[in-house]
């Protein structure tokens, strides 16, 4: 079989030397340019493509754009407010939950939400649970497979409420920009304080399994 | 803003990673990829137009419902596959991607971006690729230990893409 493929990280494919790649300038989540822009993507593509027809490799070559990455935010860059404001994350995620919705249904049920395979309409239940883990509290919730370890089953958690809460606003502010929607939820929501803290009582913990899971939840 | 430095064949020799943030640029750096000498070179036996196409990813996204990719510290990550038939919309498709590295906004947004499910089907029709597969493939990225997909999850991925009679293969990051 002939392939051709994307490459975000352009030094690790000219280690690899696969056949055939193309170099794209473009941050982490977006090989093919730009969300919701079909036409770009066809440019990419149509790129990534013309490789095919090279008679040698390997063929690692860039795509010239002057689209310019963002860097993405992390909640340690900014100061959380949702505390000062009084609010808190089981009602904030209810009050976002007509938002969530929205945007489910105006992309025909299309939703990131669903790691954890717990509703959405039970996810004040999964807010509870990890206040009370952050309290050191022993808890655990019925829904979590028995092959995933509790910090496992944490983190698919932590992914359907940051999902959840990204689609709201992203339904809230159509025309928001990525970097304005991390910014949101790191400093203006409680959630973002809750993920935080989760975070940070998981790198408190003696098992390593947990201090290395507290790194993809928040830094 | 940081000014994005694009590579040329005579320039620099790190571009992208220069927008990074320190830890992330040193991080990357540091990964431990697998170096090759040489380079597996297959031809195409056909034209583009004429050829069934799949699509493979590694961008732990698989079918609703199945089951995450999980972080595995202690192994250097999850080497297994999901099937993704190519009859699964975007909305029956999620991410388990174990990176927090990464801004998930896009693919919140249009799925196309990492994966072109929408994207293929069209070239089809307009005739630029001859046909697609029944099954498309993912795998989870940012592994720190590849031998399970050399030795495992690999070949048997390839060995189910020649069954399906797959001439080119369409390779994504996230």
């Amino acid at each position: 079989m002939t392939t051709t493929g994307l490459v975000l990280i352009e030094e690790h494919a000219q280690r690899v030397k696969p056949p055939r790649m193309l170099a794209v300038p473009f941050f982490f989540g977006n090989a093919l340019g730009e969300a919701d822009n079909p036409e770009y993507q066809h440019k990419i593509l149509q790129a990534t493509f013309d490789l095919l027809d090279r008679d040698s490799g390997p063929v690692l070559e860039q795509l010239p754009d002057d689209m310019v990455p963002d860097i993405l935010m992390q909640g340690s860059e900014t100061e959380n407010e949702s505390e000062d404001k009084g609010l808190n994350a089981a009602d904030e995620l209810t009050s976002l939950r007509a938002y969530y919705e929205q945007w489910t249904e105006s992309h025909g049920g299309r939703t990131a939400v669903g790691a954890s395979s717990i509703p959405q309409r039970r996810f004040r239940g999964v807010v509870r649970f990890l206040e009370g883990y952050i309290n050191r509290e022993e808890t655990d919730m019925k829904e979590r497979p028995e092959d995933a370890t509790l910090p496992q089953f944490i983190r698919h958690c932590v992914n359907d409420l940051k999902a959840f809460y990204y689609e709201a606003r992203m339904a809230q502010r159509p025309d928001g920009a990525d970097r304005d929607i991390h910014d949101w939820f790191w400093s203006a929501t409680a959630m973002g304080a809750l993920t935080m803290s989760l975070a940070q009582r998981m790198r408190d913990d003696e098992d390593p399994e947990t201090q290395a899971l507290a790194y993809g939840i928040a830094r | 803003m940081l000014e994005l430095k694009l590579a040329t064949n005579e320039g620099d020799s790190v571009p992208k990673l220069s927008v990074l943030s320190e830890i992330q640029r040193k991080s990357l750096l540091m990964w431990p990829c697998i170096e090759h000498d040489d380079t597996p070179w297959t031809p195409m036996a056909k034209p583009l137009s004429e050829s069934k196409l799949a699509l493979v990813t590694t961008a732990g996204l698989h079918v609703r419902g199945d089951k995450p990719f999980i972080q595995e510290h202690t192994k250097g990550g999850d080497t297994s596959f999901r099937v993704i038939p190519r009859s699964a919309g975007a909305a029956d498709i999620i991410q388990s991607h174990t990176s927090l590295g990464f801004d998930h906004t896009g693919i919140y947004r249009d799925i196309n971006v990492t994966f072109p499910i929408d994207r293929l089907p069209e070239l089809v029709e307009q005739g630029k690729i001859g046909s697609l597969s029944d099954n498309y493939y993912s795998f989870m990225g940012a592994l720190r230990d590849v031998t399970g997909i050399i030795e495992d999850s690999g070949p048997e991925v390839a060995r189910r893409l020649k069954a399906e009679g797959v001439d080119v293969v369409l390779l994504t990051p996230t």
